[in-house]
């Protein structure tokens, strides 16, 4: 057994070439394509982990704004329902306000109503009355009330101050003396005298008739107006049954 | 029959005589180089089934030896590698018809040895430094740094001796079955012969990678070693 220590060496050369060679083309490539999709695979995975924790971020603000939209929706809802309170208070507010604006309206149109009937039913009451009167005066002796009635003028004037009495008698152009129907002559010769001496003076008197008064004689003037008739008094008393009513 | 421990010199160059063994490990080596630089060439980072296989067998040797030295497979990968690699196929190349193993003679065997022996050293030195590969051989204590020594050399001797010794006989079993019963007996033992031919591999490869990692752990300073 002999061993040639060229083959060995020459062996070991090869072999020595052989690691060198193959930790270039084969073992080295290998490693590092490994290493590539390691790398490859740990970048893949941090990258997704970041985009998990992006997404994660992501869905907890989409849940913070969905808590937020639904904490928001649920004031406004509140909102709306104090605001559809308010409206409908105000509503029925304004609804009573104007209920009672015209409840007061339709009592007072109708106490106003009422008023001008029962007024009307005075005045009817009144005319009634006086036309009632009036046709019972119309029955009675004419020159005996009208008699009584020069009486009752002449005692007006003298009631009347001096003053008054003075300043009928200077009133310029004269006094009407109204009667209800046209006096004669005589008639008026009469109460001429009666007047000029209840009144201290002798003014212009023109006669005037005037049959609403139905009987009796008045002393007018432009502004003043001894009333002296039936239809005077006949006046007075409506004016007191409708104050009485 | 000619003697297994013989070498049939084909031809010389120089001084240098070119054996069949020689002739069979170049092929190897064409073989082997052509191959992976054929099978690398396009890398992706999604592999192919191709590369899928490449990077299995990468990913198994890095296991193995991370298991083995608990370190870092990346500086002992390629020499590592590729002993298994050559030894493997240079076994297994006897199911060529005509074809001889280069490891079934001594002096292939040995030049391996002789690669295991001054890798030691080298990844020792690298490792642990050159005070580190000293300090190695004086584990457990310094009584023993001569037996430390003649175990360093008796290791490596024993590693191509058993791994001439299968091979060889192997092949030699063959070659007298197959010359006395034909053709179809030697078939089991062939199979048989694949089936050790992986295991020496196996054996070969790991011993280098154990008696690396002993001088490497050997060579640590003592704190360091402990913990």
């Amino acid at each position: 057994m002999t061993i040639d220590f060229w083959t060995l060496g020459l062996q070991a050369i090869n072999v020595g070439v052989l690691i060198w060679l193959l930790s270039r083309v084969f073992w080295t490539p290998i490693a590092a394509a490994i290493g590539a999709r390691q790398t490859a695979t740990q970048t893949a995975l941090d990258d997704a982990a970041d985009v998990q924790a992006k997404a994660d971020a992501a869905l907890a603000d989409v849940t913070q704004a969905r808590a937020g939209i639904a904490a928001e929706r649920t004031a406004a809802l509140a909102e709306a329902a104090r605001e559809a309170e308010a409206q409908s208070k105000q509503a029925a507010a304004a609804a009573q306000t104007q209920a009672d604006t015209l409840l007061a309206a339709a009592k007072a149109t109708a106490m106003a109503k009422a008023e001008d009937d029962r007024a009307a039913a005075n005045a009817a009451s009144a005319t009634l009355a006086v036309a009632m009167a009036r046709k019972l005066l119309a029955g009675l002796d004419t020159q005996v009330v009208q008699a009584a009635f020069l009486d009752r003028l002449v005692a007006g004037i003298a009631e009347m101050t001096p003053s008054d009495r003075a300043a009928l008698v200077a009133t310029p152009g004269g006094i009407d003396l109204v009667s209800p129907d046209a006096l004669d002559a005589a008639a008026q010769a009469k109460v001429t005298a009666a007047v000029h001496k209840a009144l201290g003076g002798k003014p212009d008197l023109q006669f005037v008739t005037d049959p609403a008064l139905i009987a009796g004689g008045e002393l007018r003037t432009a502004h003043f107006t001894l009333h002296n008739s039936w239809r005077a008094d006949l006046d007075d008393i409506a004016g007191a049954l409708t104050d009485a009513a | 029959m000619m003697s297994p421990l013989e070498s049939t010199v084909l031809f010389s160059i120089g001084p240098v005589p070119i054996t069949q063994a020689v002739l069979t490990t170049w092929g190897i080596m064409v073989v082997l180089v052509a191959g992976a630089f054929a099978m690398t060439r396009n890398l992706t980072v999604r592999p192919s089934k191709r590369q899928a296989a490449l990077e299995l067998i990468v990913a198994t040797i890095d296991t193995q030896i991370t298991e083995t030295t608990g370190a870092a497979p990346a500086p002992y990968r390629g020499f590592i590698g590729t002993l298994f690699m050559f030894i493997l196929v240079a076994n297994w190349i006897s199911l060529i018809p005509g074809m001889e193993p280069p490891t079934a003679q001594l002096e292939t065997d040995a030049a391996l040895a002789l690669l295991v022996f001054a890798s030691v050293i080298w990844f020792g030195v690298r490792g642990a430094g050159a005070g580190g590969y000293l300090r190695s051989f004086t584990r457990p204590n310094p009584i023993m740094i001569p037996l430390n020594i003649l175990q360093s050399l008796t290791r490596v001797f024993s590693m191509f001796v058993r791994l001439f010794g299968n091979v060889m006989s192997g092949v030699f079993v063959i070659a007298i079955v197959a010359s006395l019963a034909g053709l179809l007996v030697p078939i089991p033992l062939m199979a048989l012969d694949l089936l050790t031919g992986l295991v020496q591999a196996y054996i070969f490869a790991v011993l280098a990678m154990v008696f690396i990692a002993a001088t490497i752990t050997d060579g640590a300073p003592t704190t360091q070693k402990d913990s």
